[in-house]
């Protein structure tokens, strides 16, 4: 059962990703990409019987327009796209079975912003280094190195799924349009580079999505930093500015603060580089970043090592079978 | 070929040569070097010097001191002590050498020998067809591409007779007959298997190819680099030739005439014959640079 | 200063950020690149990526398999027994890489910037000033005068960062305010005491000093020296630039096209930290090529 799809419009950066992304290429320069709602994506690919890692579709904004060569079992999941099957309402959260010929459209994500398609089977891309994940900088996984273009051609795997299945309400992440979201964060690598009084004013205050953040960073607005006395008395080569140190490994999740400019490293982040990471964004709490929207605002909630670990595995135990009614 | 055994042989009353074979293979320039590195460890009584080769070790005595069975005795628990050929480490040294290829210099020196005692093609020119390079400058390329060890120092003073580390930088040439009978002092000439560098105007066979502006040898040890020795190189070192054009020639030159010239040595570093072997057959042997 | 104990920060729910000293300093970088080689070697059960740079590693780990407080103390004691510094070595391939300095690629990439970003001084002569030299032709002199090490890769795939190994060729240079768009792959750029060689056409913030027309990274790993790795220098490999003139680098350009470009890498030496320091004792600080 060799199956196509057919990207009759690729929507806004849309791309395959697989979970968890690429490993052990890191120290190359290549980060692990993969989908930004880890959440989201494993449901999909439980939702049609695929293993949690299989290849998917990643839609960002506004999904694709894709049309089936053959039968299958599709699901859904993350933001609200406004989906449609020959255009009939497409249910989220479920695997719908897809007859040769049908073609799935979508809009603009109505809640949320992110997406994930998964087919029965699996997306069959060639792996690159290891993953099938995209990482568009370097060309490199997915479909050609790049997100989806009008007018190619996707290949899946075989892979019998079963229609109907749905996603307990409780086991799926709670995307809204609040705009207002608490993002866990925990503090350090560099938090020692910051005051006390900075630490304080980073969570009292509220911080601003700006427009200019997609999946290589999340550009945030707000108060300005304050900076500890060692960000000041450092060695020439870490630079000028109290924001500079000299080049680290960056965490994935780091709040890099370049100059007053805080930026979240998220799935196609750089590797390194010469800027502080005062706190970093864990796991559990990407799914968080991955459904919101430019001008969203960010409140930060400091949590320990131990707390947000236990978080991930909260949300780790819910990407299972068990979820599925 | 190497020798399952050593041979030694006595060179009249205060000399001993140590064969490890009889041809050319690098294999055996490492045991004599390891050999000249192990004497000077072991600190042997009555040995007073050593000169390596291609394939030997002289070694010259003191006969009060030590007697010529006995050395032998002792020159082979020092071999065996060195275990087999890929095992030896060697302290060696990397010299980055500046030379103009092509020189004007040694043309006119060519030059010279083809109207007084024979014609004779342009060497460059010569040696890249008999080596089957496209030109001249592909055999500066190739020349330049390796780093050639020393297999001793000889001939003339600060002399470094090497050979190419890397195989596919092999250049092979004969040397003139008859021989030149005098050479660009600096002269970088080919010849057989091996290149050398000429430190005295004298006669020589080998191909030149290129010129160094720094001088190999300093008896008034004039120049930093000499303060505490008076020839730049010894065996086992390795030289990497740097191309440069004539401004950067010239610029060197009186940088050397004025005593301040700083030459470009590195020794932080320990030859692996394992590690050779190893990365010599990693090589694409149809790759050339 | 390399601390006494290293630090070890979280980076969120599953990320350490290792300190071990807070200094550009070649020691605390062999440490850094020793102890990770020591750490992939131990193969703890829940480590998952290791990420050295300059004074720090990043370490990400599944917390599912090992805690944060366990993978530190097997860390800490594995850094613990690493023996001293001074008896390391690691045997580091050389790279040697062709560079035009002061060319016609960069040369254009700044004058783009000038028109559409910002007026800006000639990056070759912010260097001349800054560092004190002569001119164009002592900066290349200086540049290719030094073996780098490899100190880390990071921020782009394929983009190394290099730290002269001669004290004597460490230059400064403050970076572009704001940062390029673009660079033209293979530029050599040189920011604070780091050069590095662009390996794609990436936004980017050094100063542009020359340009190889040499690949240092392929994904799709089509030449010969990509078969093992996309990139390739590693941390702990050592580069030299050696310059060349227009003429020299368009001939490789060319072989770089036609897809049968050799790279010259010679991988037989093994670095020794103690002669490292002994040789840096024997420098002369005042003097500069």
């Amino acid at each position: 059962m060799a199956l196509n799809i057919d990207v009759i419009k690729a929507g806004l950066e849309t791309s395959v990703q697989d979970f968890p992304g690429r490993y052990g290429f890191w120290e190359q320069g290549f980060p692990p990409s993969g989908p930004f709602d880890m959440w989201s994506f494993r449901l999909a690919n439980i939702l049609v019987g695929n293993a949690p890692e299989a290849a998917g579709l990643e839609c960002q904004f506004m999904g694709p327009t894709l049309k089936f060569s053959d039968d299958c079992v599709i699901a859904f999941t993350g933001a609200e796209m406004n989906a449609t099957l020959d255009g009939e309402t497409f249910p989220m959260w479920e695997s719908v079975a897809v007859a040769a010929g049908q073609t799935l459209a979508c809009g603009f994500a109505s809640v949320g912003a992110r997406a994930y398609l998964a087919v029965s089977g699996g997306i069959e891309v060639p792996q690159v280094l290891g993953a099938r994940a995209t990482f568009h900088m370097a060309g490199v996984g997915g479909l050609e190195g790049h997100a989806l273009k009008d007018g190619q051609s996707i290949a899946v795997n075989g892979g019998a799924g079963v229609p109907g299945r749905k996603v307990k309400q409780d086991c799926r992440p709670k995307i809204a349009n609040g705009k207002q979201w608490q993002i866990e964060v925990v503090q350090g690598p560099n938090d020692d580079w910051i005051a006390e009084e900075g630490i304080e004013r980073f969570l009292e205050s509220e911080w601003k999505l700006q427009a200019r953040s997609n999946r290589t960073g999340y550009r945030l607005e707000g108060p300005e930093w304050i900076f500890a006395d060692k960000a000041s008395n450092k060695g020439p080569e870490h630079g000028e500015h109290p924001s500079n140190i000299l080049d680290h490994g960056y965490p994935v999740g780091s709040i890099n603060l370049c100059g007053q400019t805080p930026i979240i490293l998220v799935n196609d982040a750089p590797s390194a580089g010469g800027f502080i990471n005062p706190f970093t964004v864990p796991s559990a709490a990407f799914w968080k970043l991955a459904q919101s929207k430019p001008n969203d605002i960010y409140r930060f909630n400091r949590v320990s090592v131990e707390e947000a670990q236990e978080m991930r595995r909260g949300i780790d135990g819910l990407c299972v079978e068990d979820s599925i009614e | 070929m190497k020798f399952d055994q050593p041979k030694y042989l006595p060179g009249g009353d205060h000399f001993i040569l140590v064969q490890f074979g009889d041809d050319a293979s690098i294999d055996l320039n490492f045991m004599a070097l390891g050999l000249t590195a192990a004497l000077k460890e072991d600190a042997t009584k009555g040995v007073v010097d050593t000169n390596p080769s291609y394939n030997s070790l002289i070694v010259e005595y003191e006969s009060d001191d030590i007697s010529y069975a006995d050395l032998k005795i002792e020159l082979a628990r020092l071999i065996s002590g060195l275990g087999s050929v890929e095992d030896l480490e060697l302290e060696s040294r990397l010299a980055y050498l500046p030379a103009m290829y092509l020189d004007p210099w040694t043309r006119d020196c060519v030059a010279d020998y083809s109207e007084k005692i024979a014609p004779r093609d342009y060497d460059p020119d010569f040696v890249a067809e008999v080596n089957g390079f496209e030109d001249a400058k592909q055999l500066a390329r190739i020349h330049s591409g390796t780093e050639h060890w020393v297999v001793a120092v000889c001939s003339t003073p600060g002399l470094p007779l090497m050979r190419a580390l890397d195989p596919r930088c092999a250049i092979t040439s004969p040397k003139y007959n008859p021989p030149r009978t005098w050479t660009t002092l600096g002269a970088i000439g080919v010849g057989g298997l091996s290149s050398s560098i000429y430190t005295t105007p004298g006669p020589g066979g080998y191909n030149l190819i290129g010129r160094t502006p720094v001088p190999l040898w300093d008896p008034q040890q004039r120049l930093p680099v000499f303060k505490d020795r008076v020839v730049l190189l010894d065996a086992a070192d390795r030289v990497k030739f740097v191309p440069i054009g004539e401004e950067e020639f010239e610029y060197i030159e009186a940088r050397v005439a004025d005593g301040s010239y700083e030459f470009n040595i590195t020794a932080y570093q320990r030859f692996s014959v394992g590690a050779y072997k190893k990365w010599v057959a990693s090589l694409n042997q149809d790759g050339r640079f | 200063m390399i601390y006494d104990e290293p630090k070890f920060l979280p980076g969120g729910d599953r990320f350490i950020e290792m300190e071990l000293g807070d200094e550009l300093n070649f020691d605390l970088n062999f440490l850094v690149h020793s102890l990770s080689a020591k750490i992939r070697e131990a193969e703890i059960a829940g480590l998952i990526e290791l990420l050295p740079n300059m004074a720090s590693i990043v370490i990400s780990y599944d917390p599912d398999l090992i805690s944060f407080a366990d993978l530190k103390s097997e860390i800490l004691s594995h850094y613990r027994n690493m023996g001293s510094l001074e008896d390391m070595e690691l045997l580091s391939p050389i790279y040697y890489i062709p560079v035009l300095y002061c060319d016609h690629v960069t040369r254009a990439c700044w004058e783009d910037y000038c028109a559409k970003i910002t007026e800006k001084e000639y990056d070759s002569d912010i260097l001349v000033q800054l560092n004190d030299l002569d001119g164009y032709a002592q900066l290349a002199r200086i540049h290719s005068g030094t073996e780098y090490w490899v100190a880390a890769l990071g921020f782009y795939p394929g983009l190394a960062s290099l730290i002269a190994l001669d004290p004597r060729c460490r230059l400064t240079a403050p970076k572009y305010n704001p940062p390029r768009t673009w660079t033209a792959k293979g530029t050599i750029g040189y920011g604070g005491s780091v050069t590095c060689v662009y390996p794609a056409n990436t936004p980017g913030g050094y100063q542009m000093i020359g340009h190889t027309p040499v690949p240092v990274c392929d994904i799709e790993q089509s030449l010969p020296a990509f078969k093992q790795d996309l990139a390739l220098l590693r941390p702990g490999d050592r580069v030299r630039f050696f310059p060349v003139g227009r003429e020299e680098y368009d001939y490789i350009e060319s072989r770089v096209t036609a897809g049968d470009y050799v790279h010259n890498v010679a991988h037989y030496a093994k670095f020794s930290i103690r002669a490292y320091h002994e040789w840096l004792g024997t420098l002369d600080m005042k003097e500069r090529f």
